[in-house]
């Protein structure tokens, strides 16, 4: 990069919580119009490392040199008034604000007028961003909840890039992006780029990438590796960099052969929910893994709810093989069946508790009529430990764990309950390729042992990858059923997504 | 039709044409009940002067307790705040005159409401236990406070308890707050907090400093209720025992409605009408000859009905 001028460097920089050391003294340099991404196993410091620079966390120490003045933020909107930006990877936004309140949040000054604040000024700026980004069907003036979760990242990416930050930092925000989200989210990336400013993006998919950045860096346990320029590596490369070895063990199951599938576990039935599904059937057999993909939007999302007996208002029949009919979550968990939703956060997992307290949730009740603690924690570590959890203990908080252990949390917690359909949403989102490996390897093993198990998903790959059968929907409808077939391509997926 | 009713739910006027569609059937209802049982006994409008009259008394107190409740904090001590605020109000009228009808009660309420902060931001425990904590005290200063002057208002300091001062009066605290609601950073602030206390963390909002200023105007509009309701009552014992806590409620449920209603954007108006609405069903349940204790317990069950019915909750949110 002898060409390009240093734009911010990172000197030493050094974080941990507890006992766990985040980051290891990274020292690592971004240029002016670069896109730099950062990447590693989930748990590597990536997103501690742009949390410090960021001022979401305290730097613990080190220095950050951008342009030349060491800067230390102290919250977002310090960091913004610095030139650094961040769209997050979970939500960002507010419920309870407008749109417009939420993208100057903390940063109102500009609309302050002798203490009185300019709600008019504020809204018509507001407004004029996000038409000049091309978002004007979003409405400033609205409660941001009235908004999806696409929409809203929107609506960060907006706030986090109007005021042309110097470094602006994309921590694994495409996963929660439709094609044409991405789209958007690219060509600012490159707007940003082009202006001369740098962007900073954490990303687990490796085509995503290899197709946007100049130049790599690797993180892993939290030390730094080494920084490559794009042109030079591949995937592969790249895969062993972040594991530490190569990773030559199968990612997908590799058997072609006629599925396992016998019985069926359960069945739906003429299944519909106001403006999410219309009429959908399908059925799960034992020992199969069935695949749902789909565009964002086309209701892929609402099949494992509904399986699960969590739809509103639906109509139609989801019944299990014995003839007990699922209409309501508690009755599901009862007669086995587990769900992980695709927000995490929100849905799956309690956030601010422990490992322990998480994995245990759903088995309470069969621990008879007094819980030990040394019960709930016995059970807890021996599930967390076959799901090889990276932590300090069960009665670590998991809002300190990384996205792919979080994932682990959940799956450990059906695991725990024993359950044999298993109803997985993005069971992969933001997660590792390591991670990646491993669920797949386990996931595998349970279709083996007979469980059915479905996989909802937004990666064409992993669909073509893991499942017997590959439902495809669109607007709200099963638009295509696929076989496991060693000649399937994405082009053969996609032309009934869209 | 369909398109009319889709245009009238997504304007800013709509829940506020809820609410006033509600307060008209409740009117409705009740007059059609006593004209049988007990004609003449509800709904007159110089009545009804007298239903906005005690509506708008906690509508005030209500006001500031907003701040607390879109916060996620809670303030067991308002109906201490208000009975010591009047009591000072009252023990500094032969010094004062006057001054000691206004300004003393909202100055004690502030000051009340600021040591409820300092207290729970020093101590770091629960707004609810600090703030039951504080109101024990805050009865029993009560008692010290009765001494200096007695508990009853002289009556030609009583103007605030009758049009049109009190309206007057009133109008201004509502404006007052619907202006920090809509033009400060406050109300923005209260709604990040309670929505989400990192992320506004992250956003450069000083939390603590919030939730301090919160409970403040929480004590601030008790004092300026403190106002309204001596001079409509004339007269304040001190309680003890916490007894001062059934003074909580009655605001409390203006601030159900306002909070219900903040998306519209008129969480001020949505309170006072509420306000108004419980105070009407009040009186026509007494006209009907229903007992006070079925009375309490029909409007509550009432209010919680119109809540629920009217303030539609999209299916699966979070609800706490």
């Amino acid at each position: 990069m002898a060409d390009k001028e240093l734009l911010l460097h990172a000197e030493q920089i050094d974080k941990s919580f507890g006992p766990t050391h985040a980051v290891d003294h990274v020292s690592l340099d971004f240029y002016k119009g670069e896109v730099h991404c950062l990447i590693g196993e989930n748990g590597s410091g990536k997103s501690t490392f742009t949390n410090m620079l960021t001022g979401i966390l305290p730097i613990g120490s080190g220095t950050f040199t951008l342009e030349g003045t060491q800067v230390a933020p102290k919250n977002q909107v310090d960091a913004n008034h610095l030139g650094i930006a961040i769209v997050v990877q979970e939500q960002g936004t507010l419920d309870g604000l407008t749109v417009a309140e939420n993208m100057f949040l903390g940063d109102e000054g500009q609309f302050m007028r002798g203490g009185i604040k300019d709600t008019r000024a504020m809204v018509k700026k507001a407004q004029e961003l996000l038409d000049d980004y091309g978002f004007g069907h979003i409405k400033a003036q609205d409660p941001i909840e009235n908004y999806t979760f696409e929409e809203r990242k929107l609506v960060e990416i907006v706030k986090a890039t109007w005021f042309n930050p110097k470094v602006l930092v994309v921590d694994e925000t495409t996963t929660a992006l439709s094609q044409d989200g991405r789209d958007h989210l690219f060509r600012i990336i490159h707007r940003v780029r082009d202006h001369g400013d740098c962007v900073i993006m954490i990303d687990h998919d490796m085509d995503i990438v290899m197709a946007i950045s100049d130049r790599i860096s690797i993180l892993r346990d939290g030390e730094y590796i080494g920084t490559v320029a794009t042109e030079e590596v591949d995937a592969d490369r790249l895969k062993t960099l972040m594991v530490g070895r190569e990773m030559n063990e199968k990612y997908y199951r590799t058997d072609w052969g006629p599925s396992l599938a016998q019985d069926v576990a359960i069945t739906m039935s003429h299944v519909s929910v106001p403006g999410q599904l219309e009429d959908v059937s399908l059925e799960l057999h034992n020992g199969e893994i069935l695949g749902i993909g789909g565009l964002s939007e086309c209701g892929m999302h609402e099949v494992g709810k509904a399986l699960f007996g969590a739809s509103f208002d639906r109509t139609g029949e989801v019944r299990l093989a014995d003839g007990t009919e699922i209409n309501d979550i508690n009755t599901a968990i009862d007669r086995g069946i587990a769900y992980t939703s695709k927000d995490r956060d929100n849905e799956s997992l309690l956030i601010n508790d422990t490992i322990a307290d998480n994995i245990t949730l759903p088995s309470l009740r069969d621990y008879g009529k007094f819980i030990t603690a040394s019960k709930v924690r016995s059970e807890a570590e021996k599930y967390a430990d076959l799901m090889s959890t990276k932590m300090v203990g069960v009665s670590q908080f998991v809002s300190a764990l990384s996205g792919g252990n979080k994932q682990k949390v959940v799956i450990a917690r059906w695991l725990a309950k024993g359950s044999d359909i298993l109803l997985l949403d993005s069971p992969t989102r933001g997660i590792d390729i390591k991670v990646k490996s491993d669920i797949y390897n386990l996931l595998d093993e349970m279709r083996k042992q007979g469980k059915a198990i479905l996989i909802i998903s937004e990666e064409i790959a992993e669909l073509m990858g893991m499942c017997d059968r590959i439902l495809i929907m669109k607007d709200r409808k099963i638009a295509a059923e696929l076989a496991r077939d060693r000649d399937l391509t994405d082009t053969d997926i996609i032309q009934y997504m869209i | 039709m369909e398109s009319f009713l889709k245009r009238a739910r997504s304007s800013q006027f709509y829940g506020i044409g809820v609410l006033l569609v509600i307060t008209l059937i409740v009117w409705v209802v009740f007059f059609a009940l006593t004209s049988v049982i007990n004609p003449g006994s509800f709904g007159q409008p110089d009545k009804m002067l007298t239903y906005l009259q005690r509506g708008l008394i906690y509508s005030v107190g209500a006001c500031g307790f907003y701040f607390v409740v879109v916060q996620g904090l809670f303030d067991f001590s308002i109906g201490s705040m208000i009975i010591l605020s009047e009591l000072m109000s009252i023990a500094f009228i032969p010094r004062l005159g006057w001054l000691s009808v206004v300004v003393v009660p909202i100055l004690t309420g502030m000051a009340l409401g600021l040591i409820n902060g300092l207290v729970f931001r020093t101590l770091r425990i629960p707004s609810m236990i600090v703030t039951t904590g504080m109101s024990l005290i805050f009865e029993a200063l009560s008692v010290v406070v009765a001494d200096i002057n007695g508990t009853r208002l002289p009556a030609q300091y009583s103007i605030f308890g009758s049009y049109p001062w009190n309206l007057i009066f009133a109008l201004a605290c509502f404006c007052i707050v619907g202006f920090i609601i809509k033009y400060t950073r406050i109300g923005t602030y209260s709604s990040a907090i309670g929505s989400n206390e990192l992320v506004a963390k992250n956003m450069g909002v000083s939390v603590n400093r919030y939730k301090v200023m919160a409970l403040m105007l929480s004590g601030t509009f008790c004092g300026a209720m403190a106002v309204l309701y001596l001079g409509y009552g004339t007269a304040q014992t001190p309680q003890t025992g916490m007894l001062s806590q059934a003074l909580n409620f009655l605001p409390l449920m203006g601030v159900f409605f306002g909070i219900a209603f903040r998306r519209y954007g008129h969480p001020i108006v949505a309170i006072v009408i509420g306000e108004f609405m419980v105070s009407m069903m009040l009186a026509g349940f007494i006209a009907i000859g229903v007992s006070t204790t079925v009375n309490q317990i029909v409007t509550g069950l009432t209010v919680l009905v119109i809540l629920m019915l009217t303030t539609k909750v999209r299916n699966g949110a979070v609800v706490k």
